[in-house]
């Protein structure tokens, strides 16, 4: 809890605002403020390096080697690299709102570097699953240093919670398609540690995770990461994928309790008869209710549009100068200064803004959509009786972390370390 | 034999050096990292109750100062008291950083500790027994629908919360934020009305009153402190300004009964010079005339001071342009232009450079656009005037007439009119803007050139009757020049030649005013001249207040509002 308690203001205390400008009399002029030059383009392709470099050392460290403790040797390393040394930006997470905005907005081009960072660990999970979250997401990184006291989140929590990552991924296509916000690198919880500065919210929100994350392994990663969603279905397809044992299970049940993450799905048993029957009933009604779920969830998401599309600055401008010119509210605030400095006419406002909202009121129709849809194929998941004859790594949870490996005797078997330790003992 | 789960084991491991060094180190982190973090609360605390504390008390100071400038001692208290802020402000940003740095680090070896002893303390897995799977797994996907189901439920409720709350459509629900062009035409929101023209939108303006037996005077209300800026009336209400050396203010009245509704303070701000300004007796220390746009109403001072009001009387922003360089002390009454607050700030001579153009946004005060201009200080007032479906902001100055976009400040054409010392405002009429040289000619020059249009869109120039004071009016068929000494010369517009000459035997410092067909001439003794005005000078009523006047009238339905002497005026038949 202390701990919470000192990064929350060690990130705010930090986050300051400047002092103003003295009143000088004497007909002093203040210095022009000057802008760093942009970090030479070599360096973002260093980075991209060392991105690949990362992603293929953590493979084969997941798939070949098996090692836990090279993995997570080479996740300090990317938690100092990427989160620490290079600010936790540019990432993959928030790279796909770039590539979005690129493909909704003529006059927006994304630099190639951010194309690769969005692409490379893709690529990389189609091959070998996860492996960008075991050792290379700085995110990740901090996340998993924390967890001392992991409890089992149950299937009951975990499978709302699941789609809170999905949500999150929606809003933010949809806000990065109508150039309203970059939500997930605003709302970025640990990016305020990594740079030692912050929005007080997201640092309360960052330190909540990392407190969380304690007891409930890689909170942001299992439940909100909206690059994980991705991750999670290319995984599901990958060509090689990290195995609990290195040849066959035998059902030991040494493993159940070694994932973190919840990811380790112990074997199947049959149904009963009866619930069979009730579920292939209960199936063929939720089957027919999809398309009622999908347009519910487009109603719902149209008539919350008004509030989504306050994340664009426009409109929140437009609201905030509306809230002024009505005498709802009785200050001002730097933005409406600005805009009122800026000799543009309230009216053209209002249009501008009107006019975003409905691109937004048509994105949030998708959107809705996508999230009556997703919720109605969760039921139907949770309605089918899926067939599992070993103890497994779920494809599309699994972090690639490699815990589980040590508690597996055929892995033991294979480092030879079983019979070694049967020496020892005699 | 013993095995790495036996408690025995567990114990002599913890027993062991590096099961020791870890758990220390993790108290030794986390021992330093909360003294570290509470050093950074205090500081933390001193930069956001502390220091915004001292920094009111400097404002405050600041403040005092305006009024005691001369005190050296406040003065060298104030700069300490910066100083001392400044210097504090910047210890601790080095100490909020040097201290997050230290922070992390305790951090690190906390972390590092806890982990290294959790890793030491671990116990291999000993699975249970397996239960019912079967049943297990039943009711964990039975949980998980129902789980799921609730949060489809939230989900719905949450937009539902959210689709009730109000919305306002900002294109179909929202009223303009500037007055419509039929509302400030039937209005009177500044110097000589809509235009700056000078013609009242109403015809049924009395021709009869007395001051003396009180006849045709619908009210008479005191105007506490002095002012020779005209009054402005919106609906309601009645604006003037008045001041005096430190003190400026802002007066509005209820135009049916008279009364003082309100009167606002212009404080200045921390860099006015109130005090400090010297004008003219004859100027004043509120010349300028104010200026309304139906929402708020904005003044000017002889010190550059500007001061926004709402219509309760409420100080909206105040703003201090510096003390003009004014001969005679400053005199340019403001303008509007949709939600622009018009100021013409003409100071000093021309190679000075001193002069400007400025636009302030109504309603925050904040400067919109803000043009040099290439002329010697005035008194004159700028008008904005529709030419040819566009409007234009047009000045006259020594010795350029010139033509603004009121939306961005930029100059669309310039014609020389030469003078010095210019006081008569330029008006726009027939298609021509007039403009006067005190002395010495009226130009007529058409406002739809670019740059600089004096060898081309000078219709037509006249040297007849050229006022020094007051500005001139037309119908946009013929147009009136008023000089001080009373005498009133007619020129048709269209060519410039003098139809006819009226001496009237008395000195004016107010602007003709027009009303249908009839002229308003209101002499410094407080007598207005009616005459009907056409190919010849008809008077039809002499009508006398009692009091001298220096200011124009203003027009509204059935009333003319009169500021004369210490007194306001409301002329008409009481409803």
């Amino acid at each position: 809890m202390s701990s919470t308690l000192i990064l929350i203001l060690c990130g705010t205390a930090l986050g300051v605002e400047r002092f103003p400008p003295p009143d000088f009399e004497s007909g002093y002029g203040l210095p022009q403020t000057t802008v760093p030059p942009a970090r030479e383009s070599v360096y973002e392709y260093a980075d991209v390096a060392v991105l690949l470099a990362a992603l293929s050392l953590s493979s084969y460290l997941v798939i070949r080697k098996r090692s836990r403790r090279a993995i997570f040797a080479l996740m300090l390393f990317s938690l100092f690299y990427f989160g620490f040394w290079r600010k936790g930006c540019v990432c993959p997470i928030g790279a796909g709102q770039n590539i979005v905005l690129s493909v909704f907005d003529n006059g927006y081009a994304v630099p190639f570097v951010v194309v690769l960072v969005f692409l490379l660990p893709l690529v990389f999970t189609l091959f070998f699953g996860r492996t960008f979250c075991a050792a290379v997401c700085p995110l990740g990184a901090i996340q998993d240093l924390v967890v001392l006291k992991p409890i089992t989140v149950p299937l009951w929590l975990e499978s709302p919670l699941r789609l809170l990552a999905y949500l999150y991924l929606g809003a933010a296509v949809l806000l990065a398609a109508t150039g309203s916000s970059f939500i997930i690198c605003r709302y970025d919880p640990f990016v305020s540690f990594f740079r030692l500065s912050g929005n007080l919210n997201v640092v309360i929100i960052g330190a909540c995770l990392l407190v969380t994350g304690v007891f409930v392994g890689r909170p942001y990663c299992r439940f909100l990461c909206p690059y994980g969603v991705i991750l999670r279905q290319l995984s599901r397809v990958s060509k090689w994928r990290v195995t609990i044992t290195p040849d066959d299970c035998i059902n030991c049940r040494l493993c159940e309790d070694s994932c973190p993450f919840g990811a380790i799905r112990e074997s199947t048993a049959d149904w009963p008869r009866r619930d069979y029957n009730k579920s292939k009933t209960r199936l063929a009604i939720l089957i027919i209710l999809l398309p009622v779920l999908t347009l519910s969830g487009a109603l719902a998401t149209r008539a919350a549009s008004g509030w989504l599309s306050r994340a664009h600055p426009t409109v929140r401008l437009a609201d905030r100068i509306y809230l002024e010119e009505s005498g709802k509210v009785a200050d001002t605030t730097d933005a409406s200064l600005a805009f009122r400095g800026s000799g543009r006419q309230i009216d053209e406002l209002y249009t501008d803004a009107s006019n975003i909202q409905s691109k937004i009121g048509l994105g949030s129709l998708i959107l809705g959509v996508f999230i009556g849809l997703l919720i109605g194929l969760k039921l139907i998941k949770h309605s089918i009786r899926w067939h599992r004859v070993d103890y497994e790594a779920e494809r599309a949870s699994c972090l690639a972390c490699g815990r589980c490996f040590d508690y597996c005797p055929r892995e033991q078997i294979r480092l030879k370390k079983m019979e070694e330790g049967a020496k020892d003992s005699e | 034999m013993k095995t790495v789960n036996d408690d025995n084991s567990v114990d002599v491991r913890r027993a062991s050096w590096s099961y020791q060094a870890a758990l220390r180190s993790a108290v030794v982190g986390g021992v330093f990292s909360v003294i570290v973090l509470v050093l950074l609360v205090v500081n933390y605390l001193q930069i956001k109750v502390l220091d915004p504390l001292r920094a009111e008390r400097l404002e405050m100071m600041k403040v005092k100062f305006i009024g005691e400038s001369t005190s050296t001692e406040l003065l060298s208290e104030i700069r300490q008291l910066d100083l001392d802020i400044r210097r504090d402000r910047i210890r601790r940003q080095v100490f909020s950083r040097r201290g997050g740095y230290l922070l992390l680090g305790g951090l690190a070896v906390f972390v590092i500790g806890l982990k290294w002893t959790a890793t030491l303390r671990k116990r291999l897995p000993m699975p249970g027994a397996v239960g019912d799977k079967q049943a297990r797994q039943v009711r964990a996907a039975a949980m998980a629908r129902w789980s799921v189901t609730a949060g489809l439920g939230l989900f719905a409720v949450a937009a539902l919360i959210i689709a009730l709350a109000p919305q306002v459509d900002l294109v179909e629900d929202v009223a303009p934020s500037y007055p419509t062009e039929e509302e400030v035409n039937k209005n009177w929101a500044g110097f000589r009305g809509p235009g700056g023209a000078g013609i009242s939108a109403y015809t049924n303006i009395p021709v009869k009153w007395d001051g003396k037996t009180g006849e045709g005077i619908i009210w008479k209300t005191k105007v506490p402190l002095r002012g020779h800026n005209s009054p402005v009336v919106w609906e309601g209400r009645v604006f003037v300004s008045g001041a005096k050396k430190g003190k400026r203010r802002v007066y509005c009245f209820d135009v049916l009964t008279g009364g003082l509704l309100w009167t606002g303070d212009v404080t200045g701000t921390v860099t006015s010079s109130s005090g400090a300004v010297d004008v003219m007796e004859d100027t004043g220390y509120a010349a300028p005339t104010v200026a309304t746009d139906g929402r708020r109403v904005y003044a000017i001072f002889a010190n550059g001071d500007v001061g926004c009001f709402d219509f309760d009387g409420k100080s909206i922003w105040s703003k201090s342009l510096g003390v003009p360089d004014s001969t005679y002390g400053y005199a340019s009454s403001l303008a509007m232009y949709q939600n622009l607050l018009l100021i013409q700030y003409d100071q000093g001579m021309e190679e000075d450079a001193k002069s400007r153009m400025i636009a302030m946004d109504g309603f925050s005060g904040q400067v919109v656009w803000e043009v040099k201009r290439p002329v010697a200080g005035s008194w004159t007032s700028p008008v904005v005037a529709k030419v040819g479906g566009q409007y234009q902001l047009i000045t006259c100055s020594d010795p350029w007439v010139i033509g603004y976009n009121p939306t961005t400040g930029a100059q669309l054409w310039q014609a020389e009119c030469g003078g010095a010392d210019v006081a008569p405002s330029p008006i726009y009429a027939g298609g021509l803007v007039f403009a006067v040289s005190p002395y010495e000619h009226i130009v007529a020059v058409r406002p739809d050139g670019q740059g600089n249009v004096t060898d081309t869109h000078v219709a037509w120039s006249a040297e007849d009757g050229i006022p020094d004071i007051c500005s001139p009016v037309s119908n946009g068929r013929l147009v009136f020049l008023l000089h001080t000494a009373g005498t009133l010369t007619c020129y048709q517009c269209a060519d410039g030649r003098m139809l006819w000459e009226k001496d009237l035997d008395t000195s004016f410092n107010a602007s003709p005013s027009l009303v249908g067909n009839r002229i308003y001439l209101l002499s410094t003794k407080g007598v207005m001249f009616i005459a009907e005005v056409g190919a010849e000078y008809t008077e039809i009523a002499r009508c006398e207040l009692g009091e001298k006047t220096q200011a124009s009238p203003a027009f509204a339905d059935g009333r003319i509002y009169i500021r004369a002497g210490k007194n306001l005026y409301c002329i008409g038949k009481a409803d």
